[in-house]
């Protein structure tokens, strides 16, 4: 045989070597099982990427791995959860007892307890509360701007909690409400003692990973976790088995984590009946129905809207600081285009303005004050009329192509930016159309695609023309004020610029010291929070939403749901959904959407 | 001295050459990434710090703990007269960053705060498991297809030759969707994702073995295909070539036995492919990222890729710079085996010498 002959056989005879040698194993593994048992085990993913780093929940919460982090509330939880569903506050911890602008009281649940069997106290809230007055680099430290202290009382044998209302600050008990539920209580004990032992430097702390047999209060612990997966275990002495779910345990002995490392594989795995629940955008779920996967409604807009997702203008910057060729763009935009084509029809008609028309907002959106004051949407002819009107000329070219705009005063516009991160491919393909329709009104814009290395630090030095945004507004007790605040508050107001951050109404709206400042705005932002009347604050949400619209300050695109609440019944069923809403539209370790562990049942 | 042993002097040269290059491409790593944003603006800005004052001084710790700006010998924060942290000049930063690389410290990621070096050997053995097997086996059963075809043409020439063609010339990444589509959804046969089943837990227990195994057909055949076909077209090429050329020719009309040919046909042949497989190798850790991301795998490729999305410095240059080395260190290796094959370059190297 000759030497190539040689070679070459002898690779054919490798590669079926390994082949055939793997296709054995493949049957192999199917039929031995070990570890979790599937009927066991809950899927859940979304909100863990990247390596899993540390679980202690004082440091910074974007660099803790789940469901340390955030507000989830399965390992550490909070005094209340917040039903979205229905707008009510329910009990975790605590229960709310009150709520006005003076101060918002909460009693601790007596029964409460740590996993090594210390009760919670208020001892535990006050640590966790208070922590910024000690450490100022505490993530909780920008409580002290909402509250200016905290008074136990003992009513009955019963720990009650007065969060007293910091009056020349924020003066802002619906942010106290909402803290209730964002702010997760952690063993006191534990911690004071790891500050003992290292002399209170609170850095040398927040290096512990608290990753092994960590102290926790709620109804699941870690397991075990690495690069791949997060493992919690139930914890079966839960203390809110008989006090919050009648004896009950939770139904899955664990709950795994997959940590992926690309979108398409939430989908992939949830149509594979190997994921049971996911966050992520997933487009064309209704096309997935066929494999299992579900969502909130079965028809358009499959998701229940919770959040709304902006184009930030730059409102220093000229064109953009002319309100007219702001309502312009507002009118020019095909808002119908984006939700068919980009998508998949996830969001109901868009309405102008901040309040939503539907759900728990509904009582504040006043339809004929808004249709009064709005520009039409999606009416091309319109923003022509608009932009006529205020002196924009634009040059097209033969084939109807814009070749540049042209403004009042004479001189040609810059092209301008919409800044969005590469690779979010819903925001990629909105920044695609809303392009196509400005340029198509005469409105000289382009995509401006960065890396997310260059986005986030655009947006509070406020460094852009435009720029996509989805404010960190979570759906809460303070909805839609905290919306109103994320986009129009000047409070912190800074001009554009390195160092000068903002991290509220990044677009530089009506500031303080520039000549068309309107003090009302600021104003109502500090008043709906202490108003308890309905009707004087449908009064106050009327004005300020007509003040927004007729400003135009940012551009809401579209309402999207708080997280893509999307399940599959291939391994558990029961999951609250429009015709079973026992539970709000979340994943279940967030909110009140934790009661879903009680009630799925596994596929036999 | 070294005139007498002039293969000796050539490798001395090409190391001296290597190390040279070595210490450029350590410059270069550590500065390229400092040409983006700031990672500490990076973090600050997904942060819900509502005061500006807190804002700042949460800022400032970060800038401490990174070493980003001076401090002094208390540990105290050096400050400017307006009260402005001085920020490091990055050349002291680039001494300390060589100084630390010579000792074996790689540094701590910003992002994790995890030793670089651990973030590499969690994930390292994944990248080299997947990737060198696959480039190894796709290299010699690419080049024995190829010098297959190169020597017998006909129809196996006109079969394999657009085969390989088809296969060298869609890019691996839709490759590898297509095997995740087909194999995966469609049919079923495989896992689409992951490197192991997550039911199991890791260890050296027969049942994960074999879930790794059963998980690494797809990924393997994504890589190996695909090179199998680059280097068959390759070796063919040069295959046909060196057929045509005057030693084959005059070895034939001296009647020399053809496997004798054949083995001197092939080991000139195979000298532009060996180069090849040098940098297949050297550039593993890169190549990783699109086949890790298709198929959800651990591996290095997804460190350096959220290492480069938050600007995580020492992470960025921890696999820089373990993808600098490995490029060097498998050119180096070629250039001598090259030396040590190749008639010519040795005779060529004592001609200098003389």
């Amino acid at each position: 045989m000759n030497l190539s002959k040689r070679i070459a056989y002898s690779a054919f005879a490798l590669s079926f070597a390994v082949l055939t040698s793997c296709e054995e194993k493949k049957g192999a593994a199917s039929e031995t099982k070990s570890g979790y048992s599937r009927s066991e085990t809950l899927y859940l993913a979304g909100s863990q990427w990247g390596d899993p780093n540390t679980f202690n929940p004082l440091v910074e919460p974007w660099l803790v791995a789940w469901p340390a982090n955030d507000r989830f509330n399965i390992m550490y939880e909070p005094l209340t959860a917040y039903n979205s569903l229905t707008g009510a506050t329910e009990p975790i911890l605590g229960t709310l007892v009150s709520y006005d602008p003076e101060k918002v009281v909460v009693d601790i649940q007596p029964e409460a307890k740590w996993s090594d069997g210390t009760p919670v106290t208020s001892s535990d809230v006050k640590f966790i509360y208070e922590l910024g007055k000690r450490f100022p680099q505490a993530p909780t430290s920008y409580v002290g701007e909402f509250v200016s202290g905290i008074k136990v009382d003992t009513v009955d044998g019963i720990e009650r909690i007065s969060f007293m209302v910091n009056k020349k600050e924020r003066n802002n008990p619906l942010a106290i409400l909402d803290q209730l539920q964002a702010i997760r209580i952690v063993p006191a004990h534990i911690f004071e003692k790891y500050l003992a032992e290292n002399n209170n430097d609170f850095a040398a702390v927040k290096k512990i990973k608290c990753d092994k047999d960590p102290v926790v209060s709620g109804p699941y612990t870690l397991a075990q976790y690495n690069n791949e997966r997060i493992v919690l275990v139930r914890r079966d002495d839960y203390w809110g088995n008989n006090v919050l779910h009648g004896g009950a345990l939770p139904v899955p002995k664990y709950i795994i984590h997959p940590i992926y490392k690309n979108n398409d594989h939430f989908a992939i795995n949830l149509q594979k009946g190997a994921l049971d629940a996911s966050m992520n955008y997933i487009p064309r779920v209704n096309e997935k129905k066929k494999d299992g996967v579900s969502t909130w409604y079965d028809a358009p807009p499959y998701f229940v809207p919770g959040s709304m997702h902006f184009l930030y203008l730059n409102n220093t910057k000229a064109p953009l600081s002319d309100r007219k060729f702001r309502r312009a763009m507002a009118a020019a935009i095909d808002y119908a285009d984006i939700n068919r084509l980009a998508l998949s029809s996830y969001t109901p008609e868009m309405k102008p303005g901040l309040i939503m028309s539907d759900g728990l907002e509904k009582k504040y959106y006043n339809a004929e004050e808004v249709n009064k004051h709005s520009v039409p949407l999606g009416n091309k002819e319109y923003a022509k009329k608009l932009l006529a009107e205020a002196g924009y000329k634009a040059e097209f070219d033969d084939k109807g192509n814009l070749k540049y705009t042209i403004g009042p005063k004479g001189d040609t516009l810059p092209t301008l930016f919409i800044k969005s991160p590469s690779g979010w491919s819903d925001w990629e393909a909105i920044v695609n159309l809303v392009v196509k329709h400005l340029r198509s009104v005469g409105i000289d814009v382009r995509e401006g695609f960065v890396d997310g290395s260059q986005y986030w630090p655009a947006l509070p030095s406020g460094q852009f023309d435009m720029i996509m945004r989805k404010p960190p507004v979570a759906v809460t007790a303070s909805l839609p004020w905290n919306r109103f605040n994320a986009v129009m508050s000047s409070r912190n107001w800074r001009p554009v610029g390195d160092g000068n951050s903002m991290n509220e109404n990044e677009g530089r709206y009506n500031g303080p010291k520039s000549p068309g400042y309107n003090k009302r705005v600021d104003n109502l932002l500090d008043i709906i929070p202490v108003l308890s009347n309905e009707d004087s604050l449908k009064a106050a949400y009327t004005e300020l939403n007509n003040i927004f619209l007729d400003d135009q300050p940012i551009i809401p695109i579209c309402h999207l749901p708080e997280e893509y609440y999307q399940f599959s019944t291939k391994a558990w069923t029961g999951w609250p959904s429009e015709k079973n809403p026992y539970a709000p539209p979340q994943l279940p370790w967030v909110g009140s959407g934790i009661n879903t562990l009680w009630r799925l049942q596994p596929v036999k | 001295m070294l005139k007498k042993y002039p293969t000796f002097r050539y490798i001395l040269l090409r190391a001296i050459w290597y190390f040279l290059t070595f210490l450029v491409a350590l410059g270069l790593n550590f500065f390229l990434p400092r040409l983006g944003s700031d990672p500490v603006d990076i973090m600050m800005a997904q942060s819900s710090f509502s005061s500006p004052e807190i804002r700042k001084q949460a800022e400032e710790n970060l800038r401490k703990d990174f070493g980003l700006i001076i401090v002094d010998k208390q540990g105290d924060i050096v400050r400017d007269a307006d009260g402005n942290a001085v920020k490091a000049s990055k050349v002291s930063q680039l001494f300390t960053y060589i100084g630390q690389v010579f000792q074996g410290d790689l540094g701590t990621s910003f992002k994790n705060q995890k030793p670089v070096s651990e973030i590499i050997v969690q994930a390292l053995p994944w990248t080299v498991a997947l990737q060198f097997p696959a480039i190894l086996f796709g290299w010699i059963f690419g080049n024995g297809l190829g010098a297959l075809a190169a020597y017998r043409r006909g129809v196996f020439d006109k079969l394999i030759f657009p085969l390989a063609l088809l296969m060298s010339s869609v890019p691996f990444f839709v490759f590898g969707m297509v095997l995740v589509y087909f194999f995966g959804i469609v049919w079923d046969f495989f896992p689409a994702v992951g490197a192991y089943s997550l039911e199991l837990t890791p260890g050296l227990s027969l049942d994960f073995i074999l879930s790794v195994a059963y998980h690494y057909i797809l990924p393997f055949f994504s890589i190996f295909l695909i090179l199998a076909g680059g280097q068959a077209i390759g070796m063919r090429s040069m295959g046909i070539y060196e057929l045509g050329t005057d030693y084959i020719k005059y070895a034939k009309w001296l009647g020399l036995k053809e496997t004798r040919v054949l083995a001197y046909l092939f080991r000139n042949a195979m000298l532009p492919q060996l180069t090849g497989l040098a940098l297949s190798i050297g550039q593993m850790v890169g190549g990783a990222l699109i086949t890790e991301m298709i198929f959800s795998y651990p591996g290095l490729g997804m460190a350096m890729l959220t290492a480069i999305q938050t600007n995580d410095y020492p992470v960025i240059q921890g696999v820089t710079l373990l993808i600098t080395t490995s490029v060097l260190l498998a050119n180096f290796t070629v250039d001598i085996l090259i030396a040590l094959l190749d008639p010519r370059v040795k005779q060529g190297l004592s001609m200098d010498a003389k």
